[in-house]
């Protein structure tokens, strides 16, 4: 648990080291740099370590790599998850864990021409900003790859929960509703509705919609007769 | 930055939607294979007697782990290609196998069951000789690795170095072999000045030199290819000329005993090098003392030291090949004979005696479109009852593994070529043996109405007879459970489906091996082994008829180039069967410069060929009359193109009358400032369906839709980083006009070009800022077309507008290729291949110079996405998801019978096959349509009226009672 907690401190110090310098000293060594760079002619060595919280190392090293710019340097994880990418001449390369399965984050490794090695976070717009990151590198994945959309599914909830449904749902419940609720044999109560529903109803001399409709198809010769049958009927139909 | 963020935002939101797999379309449509390329070393994992992997180093720099039950792959391990990457050794020892890497430089420890790294060194510069496995006293603990000047020692559990020396004059001396008994000294095997041998002997404990010798040899000049080390450290060398075997013991000799074949009572064949095959079971023991000496093709003698004196235990006359193998302390010799001509049979003998074991005949079927056996990896177990029993690995010439088991049984094969494909082409499958009937009705000639009538009314019972068994079989299968009903595909059940989805795919390998593919199962239908392919071919494939013309069979023709004689010859065939075709293709005795495909047919639907060779002299194929007629009339408008990239000049050339060129224009790029990397026409059957894009206030825009533009890329010559830069020519193939001119300066390639439409995309690496970018053009013919009805190069007088964009893009990539569809309505994606072996799906939106830097009403109208530097890598849009391609050489694109969909083939060490939807299913019902959903609304709906009519009813009736 102290352990835990003394790591963040650590790193904020570091940031707060790097806020300050803002520029890359040579004369500072990365942590742990200093004893891991093997001169070997003018090339070197960027070591590292890949984790994927939850999983055991060899479900997954077999099928991941280390690519250093592309494919230019090609690394292989160990069996405990460790790496260390060999013959590398000195420059700035973008080191990445390819895993089909697993996503990590990019990193920067700059060389100097003495061996001495820092890594940044890769920024590809400002080139230039350094973001310092842990060297010998320490990536962690953060989660599998998502390759797949989502299907939209069909289930009743997002049905009824569709604002269309819900206003076709609510007059309904109340249209059912209301008649039980209120008590419709009470004469009072129909003659009320009844007046009301006339209220509703809006001025019996205006046209109705499909009478208009009828005339319009019905041809001109017999349309003001239909017209007016139409209108004979319905009150009819009503008083009944 | 808060902009920044937001618009991201808006992009997620816009194209989540757009184009990515649903999990449960996994390997409906798609199918990955994977491969290893041709197999150098090979070794079985004989640990534990059920253990089922066969290790595997190859010449493409793979390390892999086989399954001997299946040859499926446990895991696979791809270093880098070229020297750098490259295999030199496998030793094998236990649960370890060891590595060395690029001519010695890297020596890598594998753990073969889990697939991970154990360790990994670095190795001083120095080229690699030998390496080998150091034990003592029945344990191994070391690897000695041999190189030019030094030999040292590597503990085999961590790899750290136990003792490095420098070899005594190592100026003088050409060390090669380095040999370890068991006995804890390791011997350096070498030859020096005045032809003499050294044999350094080394302590393994500390390295001290115990003893330094050098004896006489004179005729030897490799070590590695002529001698071997057998019992107690005897070395046996077979020298061609003298025909005889010089033996010497490594311990105390000085002096080589030289031994002529003739006194063993054997004869080689004229003009053939004997060669020397032992075995050393245990690198902690001494090497049986038993051995192989080949000495003629077809002829193997199995030879054994006996107190100092070489008896033959066994003359194997026919014999092709032979290898030994151990299980436990018994050590057997398989030898391969050939029975017949399309049968070899492979049998089993004790190593000690050279007695044939009994029940061990396995025969084993040659492919008659394959290539000769080569190689035989054998592994032997334990039978319950102490007896041995084997199984083999043979590998062809057409780098083919085939592992057998007996009798005969052919457990896996696996096409090994399919690692290394150079070229492919899809052709539509033909139509169903009904149909074509049908159709071949209306090719052949009319003879009378009666029986035209009679044939027609013939043809339709025949395709009502099939629809009938259509049914019956639907019925039938129906019936069964789904486990059982096998959907094999072969190559007589082939037919074209309904939207034309399932093809051929016709590949072809460096190896010289044809395959033919079906496009829906990755099935191999045919395959055909091309014998004398030069190591160094350039391979073009063209289809010069397609199944439309249905009495001829389809046509493809593979010109096959040597590229330093420049000879090329015409290998024509079927592409559905993979047969060879009965049409004699031309005897080609001059050097080709450039091969292209008319649109001119001949006859018999069969498109032109025309070839133009060193003189250029222009010859066609099929070369009929009729051809030759049509080419006269049409010669003044065939136009073509020369590019000689040594001296950077690029000549336009027009095709006389008589079948002669003539130069119309030239130009040339300074070859000592820029060199031409590539040139890029468009695709022939590429379709654009509109002809312009309209503009935010109603306005079209008229795109330029030249189709003999050429995208012409340049690299400078000058490497230094400030110096280098990239250019990119758009030449008029037909007027050699210079269309654009653009140079991206402090940039280097490789640089990945894509040409279509009016639009070139080009990727190259930024040395000032060490990052990828991508950069399109798009080129516009203005608001008004010049001459809407016909493109042509000759009457063009306005100069396009170009517009250019660049772009960041977070990721190197290896190969790039464009969606293309039937009719061209859908939208276009780029396909990029990416290092990872991820297949990015980028919609061509992305990569439009017309995003705005500020969004304004009309760019909002035009659906304009604004500009942003970077491009976002989305996983999503990953067509292959965790199926990765490794190392992507090419991506080739089809269009299928639906307009919205593009099959797509990824090609590089693995083949991956996929259908893409760049604009969605638009005109097919998605496959996940809700057909119950909808059926039981219909339904419910249905009853509801019925239910409710007749409640209306009731209620009207009970009203009228009233």
């Amino acid at each position: 648990m102290l352990q835990r907690e003394r790591i963040p401190l650590l790193w904020a110090f570091i940031q707060a080291l790097v806020v300050v310098a803002m520029c890359f000293n040579d004369m500072e060594p990365g942590p742990g740099a200093g004893g891991s760079t093997q001169p070997n002619g003018d090339r070197f060595k960027i070591e590292g370590r890949a984790i994927v919280p939850g999983i055991k190392t060899q479900d997954w090293v077999s099928s991941a790599r280390i690519l250093v710019e592309g494919e230019e340097y090609v690394g292989f994880l160990r069996t405990d998850g460790s790496f260390a990418v060999n013959d590398v001449p000195s420059g700035s390369y973008v080191v990445e864990v390819v895993s089909p399965n697993y996503r990590f984050e990019p990193v920067r490794v700059d060389i100097t021409s003495k061996g001495k090695m820092r890594a940044r976070l890769v920024n590809y717009i400002k080139t230039s900003e350094v973001l310092r990151q842990p060297y010998p590198l320490q990536i962690r994945a953060s989660g599998p790859h998502s390759y797949f959309m989502k299907r939209e599914t069909w289930g009743w909830t997002d049905f009824l929960m569709n604002p269309m449904v819900m206003m076709m749902v609510l007059p309904l419940l109340i249209i059912v509703l209301l008649p039980k609720v209120v008590n419709t044999n009470d004469p009072e109560m129909r003659k009320e509705m009844e007046q009301s529903m006339n209220m509703l109803n809006p001025n019996p001399e205006l046209p109705d919609v499909s009478e208009l409709m009828t005339k319009l198809f019905s041809g001109s010769k017999g349309s003001s007769k239909a017209g007016s049958s139409s209108k004979g009927t319905r009150p009819a139909a009503k008083r009944r | 930055m808060a902009k920044l963020i937001l618009f991201c935002l808006k992009i997620t939101t816009l194209y989540l939607t757009v184009n990515a797999v649903f999990e449960d379309q996994v390997g409906k449509f798609d199918w990955r294979q994977q491969f290893v390329g041709k197999v150098r070393f090979s070794h079985f994992d004989s640990q534990a007697q059920s253990s089922k992997k066969v290790l595997v180093a190859t010449e493409n720099n793979v390390f892999a782990a086989l399954n001997t039950r299946t040859g499926d792959l446990f895991w696979r391990h791809v270093d880098k290609t070229g020297p750098e990457g490259n295999i030199d050794a496998l030793l094998h020892h236990g649960q370890d196998a060891v590595l060395v890497v690029g001519n010695g430089r890297l020596l890598r420890s594998w753990d073969i069951g889990v697939g991970g790294l154990n360790w990994e060194i670095v190795l001083d510069f120095g080229s690699f000789q030998s390496a080998c496995l150091v034990g003592q006293q029945d344990t191994t603990k070391h690897v000695a690795v041999l190189k030019k000047m030094v030999i040292s020692l590597h503990y085999l559990s961590n790899g750290h170095l136990k003792w490095i020396e420098n070899l005594p004059e190592s100026e003088t001396v050409d060390y090669q072999a380095v040999y370890s008994g068991g006995n804890g000294e390791v011997y350096a095997l070498g030859l020096g000045p005045h032809s003499h041998m050294q044999i350094v002997t080394y302590s393994l404990e500390d390295g001290e030199i115990i003893k330094q010798v050098s004896v006489e040899a004179p005729w030897l000049s490799n070590i590695q290819a002529n001698c071997v080390v057998i019992g107690r450290g005897m070395l046996v060398c077979v020298d061609s000329p003298t025909l005889s075997l010089y033996m010497l013991d490594l311990h105390e000799q000085s002096q080589m005993t030289q031994i002529p074949l003739q006194s063993l009572g054997l004869e080689v064949a004229p003009g053939f090098h004997p060669v020397l095959v032992s075995t050393q079971p245990n690198p902690a023991r001494q090497p049986l003392s038993e051995f192989f000496l080949q000495v003629a093709p077809e002829h193997h003698v199995l030879l054994q030291l006996n107190n100092g004196q070489l008896v033959t235990l066994r003359d194997f006359k026919p014999a092709t090949l032979v290898a030994f193998a151990t299980t436990g302390e018994k050590t057997v010799a398989a030898v391969m004979s050939p029975k017949n001509k399309t049968a070899c049979s492979l049998n089993l003998f004790s190593a000690e005696t050279g007695r044939r074991l009994l029940d061990t005949t396995l025969i084993f079927n040659m492919d008659p479109n394959g290539g000769k056996p080569e190689k035989l990896y054998v592994q032997a177990f334990l039978k319950k009852d102490d007896s041995v029993g084997y199984r083999v690995m043979v590998q062809t010439e057409d780098h083919t593994l085939t592992f057998i088991q007996q009798p005969g049984r052919v457990m896996w094969t696996r096409e090994e070529a399919l690692s290394d494909v150079v070229t492919m082409e899809m052709v539509d499958l033909p139509l169903t043996g009904t149909q074509a009937e049908l159709e071949g009705e209306f090719g052949k000639k009319a003879d009378g109405l009666m029986s035209m009538v009679l044939k027609r009314l013939s043809s339709q019972l025949i395709l009502l007879q099939a629809w009938i068994s259509h049914l019956w079989k639907l019925f039938y299968d129906a019936r069964k459970p789904r486990s059982q009903v096998k959907n094999e595909v072969t190559i007589e059940n082939l037919s074209r489906d309904e939207f034309n989805l399932q093809k051929m795919m016709v590949m072809v390998t460096a190896s010289g091996k044809l395959f033919g593919i079906d496009s829906k199962t990755g099935s191999i239908l045919w395959r055909h082994y091309l014998d004398n392919i030069p190591s160094n071919a350039a391979f073009k494939l063209m289809v010069q008829r397609t199944t439309a013309h249905f009495p001829h069979p389809p046509q493809c023709t593979l010109l096959i180039k040597d590229k330093d004689t420049g000879l090329a010859t015409l290998h024509v065939f079927n592409p559905i069967f993979g047969k060879k075709s009965h049409v004699t293709p031309p005897a080609l005795p001059q050097p080709i410069l450039q091969s292209l495909m008319l649109p001119l047919m001949d006859q018999d639907y069969a498109k032109v060929l025309l070839l133009v060779d060193d003189q250029y002299k222009v010859s066609a194929f099929p070369s009929t009359k009729n051809v030759l007629q049509q080419l006269q009339e049409m010669a003044s408008s065939i136009f073509f193109y020369l590019v000689d990239s040594s001296q950077g000049r690029l000549s336009g050339y027009r095709l006389r009358t008589d079948l002669s060129t003539e130069l119309i224009w030239e130009v040339v790029v300074p070859p000592e400032v820029q060199r031409i990397v590539s040139v890029n026409g468009k695709r022939p059957n590429e379709h654009v369906h509109s002809q312009g894009r309209v503009m935010g206030d109603r306005s079209v825009l008229y795109k330029y839709l030249n189709p003999n533009l050429l995208a012409v890329v340049t690299e400078s010559t000058d490497t230094h980083q400030e110096r280098s830069f990239v250019g990119i020519l758009l030449i008029d193939g037909v007027t050699g006009r210079i269309i654009h001119e653009a140079v991206q300066r402090r940039t280097k390639g490789p640089v990945h070009v894509v040409h279509s439409e009016n639009w070139v995309v080009y990727e190259y690496w930024s040395t000032k800022s060490r990052r990828n970018e991508f950069s399109v053009i798009e080129l516009y013919e203005g608001m008004e077309l010049y001459n809407s009805t016909v493109f042509s190069s000759l009457d063009r007088p306005h100069a396009p507008q170009v517009l250019q964009q660049s772009y960041i893009f977070p990721s190197s990539i290896s190969t790039m290729e464009a969606t293309l569809t039937e009719k061209g309505i859908t939208s276009r994606h780029l396909l990029i291949g990416l290092p990872s072996g991820g297949i990015l799906s980028l919609p061509k939106m992305f990569l439009d110079p017309r995003r705005p830097e500020i969004v304004s009403e009309q760019s909002r109208e035009e659906n304009l996405i604004p500009y942003a530097p970077e491009l976002l890598i989305r996983t999503e849009w990953f067509i292959n998801y965790n199926q990765t391609v490794s190392r992507v050489r090419g991506i080739y694109t089809a269009p299928s019978g639906l307009e919205s969909t593009c099959l797509v083939v990824a090609y590089g060490l693995d083949i991956y096959q996929t259908r893409v939807y760049p604009s969605k299913q638009f005109d097919v019902l998605k496959d996940d349509y809700d057909y119950m959903l909808i059926s039981s609304v219909l339904l419910a709906l249905f009853f509801a009226t019925m239910i409710s009519k007749r409640l209306a009813e009731v209620k009207l009736l009970n009203r009228a009672w009233r």
